[in-house]
């Protein structure tokens, strides 16, 4: 795939704040923002008032940002969190600081939203950020660490440049829309191709079980996990580098000033030093967090480039290759559901006695796991390649369903049918072949091509192996370009184009059988 | 030909078939009466095999179907049963997806495998004698109730059957069609094909049967000559059915 590098963070100019406003009511439905003219109270006078700092993270971004307290599995622990406690008793005698679980790479949308004051959680400071939000200075100083197998012969990036020996190139596991990703998709040069998880530690897996070359992550996560993945080591230095800050709405100077300062006399103090070093991430760069930072990182006057549905036309080709990603798992997956669960449903009504309950709990269990469950399965388990455990993943969710549906397609055909058959000298089997099937088949059209549709839409479930279908597309370009409403508006529009002539489709089949039925006499 | 001896049918402890012994000979028909309940559908489908049965034995040919099988032996006679006794229904069920040209060349093509061309050929003659040849490519949904039986009859025919089995073929059909089924089945009968036909048609049955056998509460009260069945009726069943019909 092509990887534009003016999709990464640093490139894109930061929206209007009007922009924004609307960007919040597509994804909440709701418009109460302390941004809002009608709310102008600084949300350091809300936190103060509560008696509790609003921050939010995501819990599956791991250690040691912040993760599950592995003491107390219900609370949260981490650099960060110790961090905000400081933060957040600074700010007032009875002000306790309370984390809030969101999606990494919605947190900011989520902040618009006013569900939380501020976010926290690895956040670099990129001047397209700054532009949008209001940032702290550093509370930390972060490079990325390529990791790979341990006694690879690659040393160092310079060494990516040539691609394999075989003339293939090298794969390098990121986290979505992190800095990391944004560093490597500039370095995307044929040579090196990137491959996005959702998960920090999911990248680190895959790369340990051999399914992909290298991860790149922030040295942080790579010092942290260093013991959780024996298989992995360092790969040269590290490289890049970039501050963590604390982001806050544009309407909330005063909070921001406070944590600001906060950060400050924490540096000073030594205190955020013994955090750091608790858990294992200090170094020397670290020392500039002290010394070299006086307030807020400044923020770039900007100049605007493309923007809104321009920036969607420029981001045309990516969304077209998305979307045939969508269309190949579709397209894929969804005949070999069909034949699995027709071959399902056929055994359980018509085969041998002992294989009747194997069929039935093949269908409960299938049915009653989630389909993330069974691709994580497909992937990291049984390290299928990410098209493959995508389909088959796919294929054998929805064979549950189909079965139920072929089930309830053959037996509406009428006893009278089968008996004829036999009655004629045929066998069970060609019976079911040439007479029962073929006409459940025409039954179950409609809801077969009703559960198409939802399986179009669930093949986003497949970002999980990797796959950049349309929905994952469409949130790295929101979230690089934070034109939310024109990708949304986009993405939508394109699901909306491939399901509703299947739409068409399941209904004219609908009204078509309905006719026949009318018609059918005595059968 | 066909030996029915001691068939005893159970669903459950319900006993819907007490003993019935029936012989039919080559060119008979055999014309099977009796009130509705009394066991003659589930007796005509343990002749070939659609039900199986607790007791007793069905021979036709030197094929056997016999209560003591195992499931496996009794479904494969069962199915040398069917390619020499072909069967019309009450509710005709041709196959609903199938033209009536499809349906009839369905089963020579796959139990007896012939070629579609000698298949097509065939089918056309039985079509033409219950005289559908004009609508060979008419979808079952497409034709009258009467329609559907006489393709569903060619159908039948086109196995080539020794004996054919009627379960009350006109059951479902109004009077005009219920008159041009009987009159194929009458020429069907004159031309000496052997058949056995459950009925309540009792002008059908006195004309063209050989022989009536008169079911009552499963078991067979009456057989004999149709003239002398109708004339004189030995058992009380049989003048009960008889008043029944002809108050009807
Ligand atoms: N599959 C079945 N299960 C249980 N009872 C049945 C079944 N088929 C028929 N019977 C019963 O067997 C009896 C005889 O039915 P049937 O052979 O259809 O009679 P007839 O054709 O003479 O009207 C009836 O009492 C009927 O309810
Ligand atoms: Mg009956």
């Amino acid at each position: 795939m092509d990887m534009d590098p003016d999709a990464s963070e640093s490139d894109a100019r930061g929206p209007s704040l009007g922009r924004n406003m609307a960007a919040t009511v597509v994804l909440t439905g709701l418009a109460i923002l302390a941004a809002a003219p009608f709310a102008p109270a600084d949300a350091l006078d809300d936190a103060r008032a509560r008696g509790t700092l609003r921050y939010g993270g995501d819990m599956e971004g791991g250690a040691p940002y912040a993760f599950p307290d592995p003491d107390a599995p219900r609370a949260v622990t981490g650099f960060e969190v110790e961090i905000m406690d400081r933060l957040a008793r600074g700010l007032g005698e009875d002000v306790r600081a309370e984390f809030s679980q969101g999606q990494w790479d919605k947190l900011l949308w989520v902040l618009d939203s006013g569900r939380f004051d501020v976010v926290v959680n690895g956040y670099e400071w990129t001047p397209g950020r700054a532009e949008d939000y209001l940032a702290t200075r550093p509370y930390y100083i972060y490079q990325l660490q390529l990791m790979g197998p341990k006694g690879s012969p690659v040393r160092s990036w310079d060494d990516l440049k040539r691609p394999r020996p075989d003339g293939s190139p090298w794969t390098v596991a990121v986290l979505t829309a992190s800095a990391a990703d944004d560093f490597a998709r500039g370095r995307d040069a044929g040579a090196i191709r990137v491959v996005r998880f959702d998960g920090a530690t999911d990248a680190m897996l895959a790369v340990q079980n051999g399914q992909y070359d290298f991860t790149l992550q922030d040295v942080p996560a790579a010092s942290y996990y260093a013991g959780a993945f024996p298989g992995l080591g360092p790969v040269g230095p590290p490289v890049s580098r970039g501050y963590y800050v604390i982001y806050a709405r544009r309407s909330d100077t005063a909070l921001r000033d406070a944590l600001d300062a906060g950060i400050g006399r924490m540096a000073a103090s030594g205190e955020l030093r013994r955090i750091l070093e608790k858990y294992g991430i200090w170094n020397d760069l670290q020392n500039e967090l002290a010394t070299s930072f006086e307030g807020p990182i400044a923020t770039p006057s900007s100049s605007r480039g493309a923007r809104g549905w321009r920036l969607v036309l420029h981001y045309g080709d990516r969304l077209r290759a998305a979307t045939l990603v969508t269309l190949g798992l579709s397209f894929g997956s969804m005949p070999l559901a069909m034949a699995i669960g027709l071959a399902v449903a056929l055994g359980r009504l018509h085969g041998p006695a002992p294989l009747r309950p194997l069929l039935a709990a093949y269908v409960e269990l299938i049915r009653g796991t989630p389909l993330m469950l069974q691709l994580y399965v497909l992937f990291f388990l049984l390290k299928l390649d990410p098209w493959v455990a995508g389909i088959a993943g796919l294929a054998i969710n929805y064979s549950a369903y189909e079965a139920e549906i072929y089930r309830a397609g053959l037996q509406a055909v009428p006893r009278g049918q089968m008996e004829a058959a036999l009655a004629l000298g045929m066998s069970r089997w060609q019976a079911l072949r040439r007479v029962i099937v073929p006409q459940a088949v025409r039954i179950v059209i409609p809801p077969v091509a009703n559960d198409f549709i939802a399986l179009f839409k669930d093949t986003s479930v497949c970002s999980v192996v990797t796959l950049v279908e349309l929905t994952k597309e469409y949130s790295i370009l929101a979230n690089g370009t934070r034109d939310v409403v024109e990708f949304a508006a986009a993405a939508a529009a394109i699901y909306l184009a491939m399901s509703l002539p299947l739409s068409w489709f399941a209904r004219w089949s609908e009204r078509r059988l309905g006719a026949e039925g009318a018609k059918g006499g005595l059968a | 030909m066909i030996e029915v001896d001691g068939l005893v049918k159970r669903f459950g402890a319900v006993e819907v078939l007490r003993g019935v012994d029936l012989s039919v000979g080559r060119g008979e028909v055999a014309c099977l009466i009796g009130p509705s309940g009394s066991g003659k559908s589930t007796f005509l489908r343990c002749l070939n095999g659609l039900e199986r049965f607790q007791e007793g034995r069905v021979t036709i040919g030197d094929v056997a179907l016999d209560a003591g099988q195992s499931d496996r032996d009794h479904a494969r006679a069962a199915r040398r049963i069917c390619r020499r006794a072909g069967m019309v229904f009450q509710g005709f069920n041709l196959f609903a997806h199938e033209t009536a040209l499809q349906n009839v060349i369905e089963a020579p093509m796959r139990v007896l495998g012939m070629s579609r061309d000698e298949a097509v050929e065939r089918a056309r003659g039985f079509l033409a004698r219950v005289g559908m040849l004009h609508r060979l490519d008419a979808r079952p949904r497409e034709l009258s109730g009467g329609q559907q039986q006489r393709v569903a009859i060619a159908r039948a025919l086109a196995m080539g059957p020794e004996v054919v089995l009627f379960d009350e073929p006109t059951s479902a059909l109004d009077p005009r069609a219920t008159g041009e089924v009987l009159s194929v089945m009458t020429d069907l009968a004159r031309d000496g094909q052997t058949m056995i036909v459950v009925t309540h048609a009792m002008g059908f049955a006195r004309k063209a049967a050989t022989v009536v056998h008169v079911f009552g509460d499963g078991a067979i009260v009456e057989s004999g000559d149709p003239d002398r069945v109708f004339e004189a009726p030995a058992h009380e069943a049989t003048r009960s059915l008889l008043s029944e019909v002809q108050a009807a």
